[in-house]
């Protein structure tokens, strides 16, 4: 272990301040074997690039080539439900290497590209619209909960057409399943509760889609089963998938970029100079600066030799850390600074190579729609908390805020 | 006789996704840093390469009519 370097992840430090913690390992051990938790932890920008495309030799067939004990360890008997939650996870077209990952990907990936996506933006601009009205005049806001989630949930289920009626229902659902990467011994008991319940809701819905497909994105993943790339089990698996990962990375990239701007009220101000010219830029340096994933995990498929004399061994876990390689003094200057002209901003929030993020063009539009109306209509946020006393999910994957709650001027 | 294309990969935006790839296997390929490269800019039919141009998730892929400069996407 590098000297003065635990290797607590969870640890009250490591989930407050990550760049912090994967920054100390970064100047030391880029490259490090976690022990604690029996994984490699990558944290320069480098390695990481080298690594996502690479995939040849680091596989996202995490859940079904894992062959070690959950970590951290969870109850013995709550082991065979881990091995359905490995085998429901398997379904994801996320989880598949070369030419199967291209087809599945396939099937989803024309819904998402900028072209598509940017016939969403009026839709986007009114949903941000019609919930600031609403907030606008009392002065405050938890960003997360009154403005973040409310978005970001809305335009997904919007886009997936699942009943309006249904969807708070739908989505207490799916935040029941977000400690999955978590400490909590219960996780996966709580996550395969939480995967139940949600396939019990979609299945029938599905059932008629797949009869009488229309244009919606549920809709055009029941298409993978008619076209015979995706077996009900997949449908099913990938609608979760893109209906949780559709908001709940998103609400993170609103939430921690309130944060930062509340924290460097001069970059806020130059945004709302002029909202339109900056908002691009902003909106990426702000996923730079916090990034809503903080990492990703593979699992070698041969030894690999890592440079700086370390060896990565067939099966091994590797956890490359986004947070870490956003804020390499190697590819950013003055990595730590907030700023939102800066161009070029190569950060790698969204990942790298072939699977890189699906939605990220979604994301990029729905942070830009609310930041720039944030900018029109408010001169600034001031933490209504001391922002030691912020609280984040206890995750090693995900930069998600419990609350946060500000005055708005 | 189809016209001929101009095909340029901004190396500054290529992730690596490999999407142009995957819509015109006969036009884009991934070089050692495995960003997208041109193999053949007559690979594959226009009509195709404009679709693997679209479908790059960071619309790194400019297409042009290699005679008359007129751009063909974005």
């Amino acid at each position: 272990m590098p000297a003065n370097i635990h290797d607590d992840l969870f640890s009250p430090e490591a989930i407050r301040d990550p760049y912090g913690y994967f920054g100390a390992l970064r100047s030391e051990k880029p490259v490090h074997w976690n022990d604690q938790y029996q994984m490699w932890v990558v944290t320069s920008y480098e390695r990481l690039v080298w690594t996502a495309r690479h995939p040849e030799y680091f596989s996202s067939e995490v859940a079904l080539r894992d062959i070690n004990p959950p970590s951290p360890s969870i109850p013995e008997e709550d082991m065979e439900l881990f091995g359905a939650v490995r085998n429901w996870m398997a379904a994801r077209f996320t989880q598949n290497d070369g030419a199967k990952h291209k087809e599945k990907r396939k099937v989803v990936h024309g819904y998402f590209t900028p072209k598509a996506m940017e016939t969403w933006r009026p839709l986007v601009r009114e949903t941000v619209n019609d919930l600031l009205d609403d907030l606008q005049g009392a002065g405050r806001m938890d960003v997360m909960h009154d403005f973040a989630t409310p978005l970001t949930y809305s335009i997904i289920a919007g886009l997936m057409d699942i009943p309006p009626s249904d969807r708070a229902f739908v989505k207490k659902l799916c935040s029941s399943m977000c400690g999955f990467d978590g400490n909590q011994p219960d996780r996966i008991r709580m996550y395969a509760e939480g995967v139940q319940a949600v396939t019990d809701y979609l299945a029938p819905i599905v059932a008629e889609r797949v009869r009488d497909p229309g244009e919606d994105l549920l809709s055009v993943i029941c298409q993978g089963e008619i076209m015979g790339a995706y077996t009900r089990d997949e449908v099913l698996a990938n609608a979760l998938l893109l209906l949780v990962a559709g908001h709940e990375t998103t609400n993170d990239l609103i939430s921690n970029g309130v944060l930062a701007f509340a924290q460097h009220s001069n970059q806020f101000e130059l945004l709302r100079t002029d909202p339109d010219s900056h908002i691009v830029n902003a909106v990426e340096e702000v996923l730079r600066y916090d990034s809503p994933l903080k990492s990703i995990q593979r699992i070698a498929t041969h030894d690999v030799d890592m440079g700086g004399g370390q060896t990565v061994g067939k099966d091994d876990r590797v956890r490359w850390v986004i947070s870490s390689a956003n804020r390499d003094p190697e590819v950013f200057e003055d990595p730590n600074e907030l700023d939102i002209t800066r161009n070029p901003n190569p950060h790698v929030s969204f990942g790298s190579g072939v699977h890189h993020c699906l939605g990220a063009t979604l994301a990029r539009l729905e942070g830009q729609e609310a930041f720039a109306e944030l900018a029109r209509r408010f001169e600034g946020f001031e933490l209504e908390t001391d922002p030691n006393n912020l609280e984040y999910l206890p995750s090693v994957g995900q930069r998600t805020l419990l609350n946060l709650p500000v005055a708005t001027r | 006789m189809a016209r001929q294309l101009k095909i340029t990969v901004d190396y500054n935006v290529c992730v690596g996704n490999a999407m142009c790839e995957t819509f015109a296997e006969n036009t884009f390929g991934l070089n050692e840093d495995r960003q997208s490269y041109v193999k053949d800019a007559a690979g594959d039919p226009e009509e195709t390469i404009i679709e693997a141009a679209e479908n790059c998730p960071v619309t790194a892929i400019t297409v042009e009519d290699a005679e008359t400069g007129e751009i063909l996407f974005p």
